[in-house]
């Protein structure tokens, strides 16, 4: 039921966002494929990260290899194929990363996941300079903006109807478990190496695409800018401020975030990360539980105040 | 009472409309830009790049403002931090141009922020005179609003044959670095060497951001080259100046890319500078106009403008300058006179062929006694070269 | 024979700067679970001070060393008591506080180090200090490098004896090995936390200081002494001081032997290839208890 209301609610929210194209102007659409890029990527992320708490540091990794895949292909193999198969090489990739790393957990998962990033960055680095005899790529005669943000916004929210599938199924509860406590999740009868391994090979298979489709926008492809640690850990910073282990929360944060960078960005143009900072700090401190956390607080508080309201009337009725 | 206010409202606007028209003539010219203020960007913008623009919007206006096809107009310079980051670049241009629709830009730096812009400037047709793009790639691109200012690197690496061929140099060493500036100057340079017969007896790559280099340097010194040269990024031109000073690796030339033109290079080594090459293009003594620029960089900034890409810089800000006053801000109109026109600048005339400046020549510098030299071609030279490079001090 | 030694050596050099820098972030992470990624933005300040002072001042910038272990232990004091102590406080479990103090930290990446574009510009800075060549049995290198070399070493022994000697020292090891049981036995967190994140910042300004001798500085120079740390002191186990130690070390060996055996250009991806194979059979690190 849940289910079908949550599916039912993206669709509409995917269908109003995809008239963007005509109605915003190029600035504001700009922004949008912004929020919606980070949408798909931190509700990926968390489908796995947030649900399991091994925190990976890899999407930079699956991004870039995405993009890398445009790099390559892009030109010989049109867009519409070149997406998917950027997601399909990271979802690879993490399979084979999965399959090696997944024993690890806590830090040693988050540092080896990071490594490995960097890891492909350099291989590809010196396949590029020994082989091709250069490091960036060109890529022209690419799509026009609105098709590359219809893209994003068609993986995004395939990326979000899957992980609210996920959530629902015994596959998400078998990743839930696997969060809560591994070793009973085994004892229960999960295969939990394998439900891992699937879990991060799908969210990094989304990740991936997302990093194939934005490529385009960069005319010039080279391993420094699209393996730019910088987008994974932006990614997980929104997961987590949004609350990881909710749907919504990374959700609305993306929005929240990168509407509210832009806006310090264009405001403050020479301090605006130090008023970013000092929010983010006090945003953890003083609501630790996520943005996803802010409107059931609020609720509850509003609630509390009611029936303190109610009672006091009821006494005063009384007396 | 509610009729009242709506009217008192109507004239309030009809009064408002009224005080700007006659200031309408009079509007700023808006002049848009996104450059790196944070980030591993930063120190290359905010060297060469930046400080410039500003210095440029300030003259102008402290003059009375742009001259605008004889109508002179403030200029209005809407800067934005693009983070380093290349989506943030696409994005910032997009509204600047997309939405603002600014009268005129500025690129950003580096080259790779110039690719990713570039054809949005031709979208929206508005021309570009980038001051830190540098490559034949760029230039394939055939994008009819780019112009480049810098030398290509095919240039300068003619430039540094012919003047090691004048000294009857047979060997030399090359490291590079693994990016895209690294390659391309490789590339030209092995070429460049092949035609003046010059041997290549070690070339050796490595990555940005690295931290050692003694052992390369050390298997260099054992092959005892006539010249040496690092085809490197700032950083890393400090690494291998400090290291072969250490380990006495002393040839008879001694070259070093991008970083040698920054005066901290001089700052940081003072003596040890000495006799040391790289890319540039000027100096206070190759014209009384750079000598003006010279000085009022040190006055407004209080540092040294860098030899290399900050002059070129200005002289792109010059050539934007005199395009406007002939054409106004009509951006068809601009780009087309900048690309068949000769303009004057401080680092003399500049005219451009799809898109690539072809008047300035590779040149190649030299510190000495504090200064950073031109000593080739000789037409240009400010100083005669210093050759064999005297042992590190 | 003199080559070999001297290629050990410098990736010694570059190995004894790596495990400083990872001392402070090991030992904030191994006592209080804080994964402090502003880490590398304090090395920073350290240097600019260190810069600052050489260059206004005039101080030797060797003496000036202890100054900024100083400043920074009260700064690490201050952002303490502002940032972290409310997270261990309210945190439910130590993962929580992992993750809370991961984005805290960001915040605090993102504030250090725009506030040090503001105030000193992003131009790049050095000077020069004993920059002259030592020749030592044959083999050459720079005096500055062999003297960041001796106090890196220097104060991650130092450290490592406080930790193994004194009583603190002993409190701070009881403390990561049991929190409850610490606290049974009368160990202060209230005094311990603090000082300890203190400590670690200190180490940081102290790498800063010394890599200024060596390296040009600018704003965006502590990022990839962040990830370096991370990886060094997941190399040699978390929460293992000499672990740190010696996987810094051995990352600085990693790094000359490889330039020298494949190309630089290759380097980086072997030192990540060993981290990568290093983890992969040794889940905990190298030198996990």
């Amino acid at each position: 039921m849940m289910l079908h209301r949550q599916l039912r609610l993206l669709a509409l929210g995917g269908a109003v966002l995809a008239t963007a194209p005509w109605l915003l102007s190029d600035f504001a659409l700009s922004l949008t494929l912004t929020c919606v890029m980070y949408a798909g990527l931190a509700v990926t992320w968390a489908m796995f990260s947030g649900a399991t708490g091994y925190l990976s540091l890899a999407t930079a990794a699956f991004f870039g290899i995405g993009a890398y895949v445009t790099a390559w292909g892009f030109g010989t193999m049109p867009y519409g194929v070149v997406v998917p198969l950027g997601g399909i090489a990271a979802a690879a990739f993490a399979l084979l990363v999965g399959a090696a790393c997944l024993h690890l957990r806590g830090a040693y998962f988050a540092v080896i996941t990071f490594g490995l990033g960097e890891l492909v960055r350099h291989a590809i680095t010196y396949f590029e300079k020994s082989y091709a005899h250069t490091v960036g790529r060109v890529l022209s005669d690419t799509p026009e903006s609105w098709v590359v943000y219809l893209t994003v916004l068609v993986i995004s929210v395939a990326a979000i109807g899957a992980a609210a599938v996920v959530r629902s199924s015994r596959f998400g509860l078998a990743l839930a478990g696997i969060g809560a406590d591994e070793e009973r999740a085994q004892t229960l009868g999960v295969n939990t190496r394998r439900t891992k391994i699937l879990g991060f090979a799908l969210s990094a298979f989304f990740a991936g695409a997302l990093g194939a489709a934005m490529a385009v926008r960069w005319t010039y492809i080279e391993p420094n800018s699209v393996f730019n640690p910088f987008i994974g850990f932006q990614t997980v910073l929104i997961a987590m401020v949004g609350g990881a282990h909710t749907l919504i929360g990374p959700l609305l944060s993306s929005v929240v975030f990168s509407v509210l960078t832009e806006f310090l960005r264009l405001q403050f143009p020479y301090a605006f990360l130090i008023v970013l900072g000092l929010l983010l700090i006090a945003l953890v401190l003083y609501l630790p539980g996520g943005l996803a956390s802010a409107w059931p607080l609020a609720r509850a508080r509003l609630a509390a105040l009611r029936s303190r309201t109610v009672s006091l009337e009821r006494e005063g009725a009384g007396g | 009472m509610k009729l009242a206010s709506i009217l008192t409202r109507i004239a309030a606007a009809a009064v408002a409309a009224a005080a700007i028209a006659p200031a309408f003539a009079q509007d700023p010219v808006r002049i848009g830009y996104a450059i790196a203020r944070t980030g591993p960007w930063a120190a290359g913008a905010q060297v060469t790049q930046e400080p410039n623009y500003i210095m440029w919007a300030e003259q102008v206006n402290a003059r009375g403002g742009l001259n605008v096809k004889g109508v002179k107009r403030k200029i209005e310079l809407i800067g934005l931090d693009d983070r380093s980051d290349m989506e943030t670049v696409v994005r910032s241009y997009e509204k600047l141009m997309g939405s603002d629709k600014v009268d005129l830009i500025l690129p950003p730096w580096s080259t790779g922020a110039n690719f990713a812009m570039m054809p949005l400037a031709q979208k929206y047709g508005y021309p570009m005179l980038a001051p830190t793009a540098t490559g034949r790639k760029l230039l394939g691109m055939k994008n009819p609003y780019f112009f480049a200012l810098l030398q290509q690197p095919d240039r300068m690496m003619d430039a540094l044959a012919e003047y090691l061929a004048a000294r009857s140099a047979k060997t030399a060493a090359v490291v590079y670095v693994d990016e895209l500036f690294g390659l391309e100057q490789f590339k030209d340079l092995e070429e460049s060497l092949k035609k003046k017969n010059i041997q290549i007896v070690e070339k050796k790559s490595y990555p940005l951001g690295v931290k050692d280099l003694q052992p390369v340097l050390n298997d260099i010194k054992a092959k005892n080259p006539d010249a040496f040269i690092a085809l490197s990024y700032p950083p890393d031109t400090f690494l291998i100046t400090g290291q072969s000073k250490a380990i006495g690796f002393n040839p008879k030339l001694f070259y070093a890319a991008v970083g040698t033109a920054f005066p901290v290079y001089r700052d940081k080594f003072g003596p040890t500078a000495e006799g040391v090459m790289g890319l540039g293009t000027w100096n206070p003594r190759t014209s009384p106009a750079a000598k003006a620029y010279f000085d009022a960089h040190v006055a407004r900034w209080k540092k040294e403008p860098d030899r290399w890409a900050s002059a070129h810089a200005w002289a792109g800000l010059q050539i934007l300058e005199q395009a406007v006053a002939k054409v106004g801000l009509d951006r068809k109109a601009l780009r087309d006179y900048i690309a068949n026109n000769e303009f004057d600048t401080i680092i003399g005339k500049m005219r451009f062929r799809n898109g690539e400046n072809i008047s300035t020549p590779g040149v190649v510098s030299q510190w000495q006694g504090g200064e950073f030299e031109v000593v080739w071609p000789p037409e240009r030279s400010t100083s005669p070269a210093l050759y064999p490079k005297q042992p590190w001090k | 024979m003199t080559f070999w030694l001297e290629l050990a050596a410098t990736g010694l050099i570059t190995g004894g700067i790596y495990a400083v820098v990872a001392i402070g972030l090991n030992l904030q992470y191994g006592l209080m679970r804080i994964m402090n990624i502003s880490h590398g933005e304090f090395l920073m300040l350290g240097a600019y001070f260190t810069w600052l002072a050489h260059s206004v001042l005039k101080v030797n910038p060797l003496v000036f060393v202890p100054v900024v272990a100083l400043v920074l232990f009260v700064a690490g004091l201050a952002v303490y008591r502002l940032c972290f102590r409310r997270i261990s406080r309210t945190a439910p479990s130590v993962d929580v506080i992992e993750a809370r103090s991961l984005l805290v930290s960001f915040g605090l990446m993102f504030l250090v180090q725009n506030a040090a574009y503001l105030i000193w510009g992003a131009d790049l800075r050095g000077y020069s200090f004993l920059d002259e060549p030592v020749d030592i049995a044959g083999a050459r290198f720079t005096a500055n490098r062999l003297v960041v070399f001796g106090f890196a070493l220097g104060a991650s022994l130092v450290l490592l004896a406080i930790l193994r000697y004194t009583l603190i020292g002993k409190a701070v090891r009881a403390m990561m090995q049991s929190p409850t049981g610490a606290q049974l036995v009368g160990i202060d967190t209230a005094v311990l936390h603090p000082a300890v994140f203190g400590a670690g910042l200190a180490l940081a300004g102290v790498a800063g200081a010394l890599l200024s001798m060596v390296y040009e500085i600018s704003p965006a120079m502590g990022e990839p002494y962040t990830v370096t740390a991370l990886i060094v002191i997941t190399l040699g186990g978390l929460g293992s001081t000499a672990g740190a130690l010696l996987g810094g070390l051995l990352l600085g060996l990693v790094e000359a032997f490889g330039m020298h055996f494949t190309s630089p250009s290759l380097k980086m991806l072997l030192s990540y290839g060993v981290f990568i194979a290093v983890l992969l059979a040794r889940p905990k690190g190298l030198f996990a208890r």
